[in-house]
């Protein structure tokens, strides 16, 4: 009598076990599944003008590249964000006391960690351009052109992995 | 009334088991000092009471009840209460589970549950290695330029608010 209650509570205690470490798992693999699918997006907010000289010091790693691109001679730092892209959650920055709006969203991934971004960019209440790129490491997406002030902004995208 | 013999007779052993009602149990005492038959049959059914009831008086004095309950009395005496510690580390101890097989399906439904998380949160797109960095670009507003810049591993997208504006570098 005493030893078949003693397996019947051992029963009890697997079951709970099971179904405790069943939830974990599920709970794991749900957290890990969505951690493993985000994607870190540097987006640089700059004004690019011709009213002094100059490159922000944190620019230094794009600096060659507007350099040789565009014929501005100065180039500020306004804003520095890193997002955190899950699939399909837009996420937005705004520049130009939030006149501008840039709303990026992750579409998927492609092998060798290439990112495939929705990027919107809204001025005033306007969608001013839709687009879809590729982002792989290393590699900078720059949209410009909308005026700021004397100059342009300018939108700096690469992916952190 | 004192009832006849034959009916008192079987009245006996419900008089006996003490089972017969208060008007058959005053017939029976009635008649039985007059009735030696029944007398006899009545001293009969204690003999036999006796008989039984001494081996098995007995053999209930040699069980092992007394014991069994001492024993379990002093297990509920000595039985402590586990620490928080010893309770965390029976609910972490997975090794019932791994003694019996629950986990096959366990580990199973597990790894069934990571394939479809991982198919819903980690959609793959076909990658075509010289595929352009822009899928596709429209503005409304806007005339756009695209230029990627292989060497500098960088691409642009320029929208043009004047048309005649002369940004690039020549």
């Amino acid at each position: 009598m005493a030893f078949r209650r003693t397996g019947g509570r051992d029963i009890f205690i697997m079951k709970r076990k099971a179904i405790l470490t069943i939830s974990f798992s599920i709970l794991f693999l749900f957290l890990a599944s969505v951690a493993f699918g985000q994607v870190q997006t540097r987006f640089r907010v700059i004004r690019a003008s011709n009213v002094g000289t100059g490159v922000d010091p944190s620019l230094r790693d794009v600096h060659e590249q507007l350099g040789s691109l565009f014929s501005f001679t100065s180039y500020r730092l306004l804003t520095d964000e890193t997002l955190h892209l899950s699939p399909h959650q837009p996420a937005s920055i705004s520049a130009r006391e939030g006149q501008i709006i840039i709303e990026t969203t992750l579409e998927g991934m492609h092998g060798r960690g290439v990112a495939e971004l929705r990027i919107r960019v809204g001025r005033e209440g306007r969608n001013i351009l839709n687009t879809q790129v590729r982002l792989s490491p290393g590699r900078t997406v720059l949209i410009g052109g909308p005026k700021l002030r004397e100059g342009v902004i300018i939108y700096a995208i690469s992916s952190i992995f | 009334m004192r009832g006849s013999c034959s009916s008192i007779s079987q009245l006996l052993e419900r008089y006996f088991d003490r089972e017969a009602g208060d008007g058959e149990r005053a017939l029976v005492e009635s008649h039985l000092p007059d009735c030696p038959d029944c007398r006899e049959k009545l001293m009969l059914l204690e003999g036999l009471r006796e008989t039984i009831k001494a081996p098995v008086d007995e053999a209930f004095k040699e069980e092992t009840f007394p014991w069994v309950w001492e024993k379990i009395e002093r297990k509920i005496r000595t039985e402590r209460r586990p620490s928080w510690r010893e309770s965390v580390r029976s609910w972490l101890d997975l090794s019932p589970l791994l003694r019996k097989k629950v986990w096959v399906p366990a580990v199973a439904a597990i790894l069934v549950l990571f394939f479809i998380t991982a198919q819903i949160f980690l959609k793959k797109i076909p990658f075509h290695p010289g595929a352009s960095v822009v899928e596709y670009v429209e503005s409304e507003t806007h005339n756009v330029m695209v230029y990627d810049l292989e060497k500098a591993k960088a691409t642009v997208i320029w929208l043009f608010e004047e048309p005649e504006e002369e940004t690039f570098s020549s």
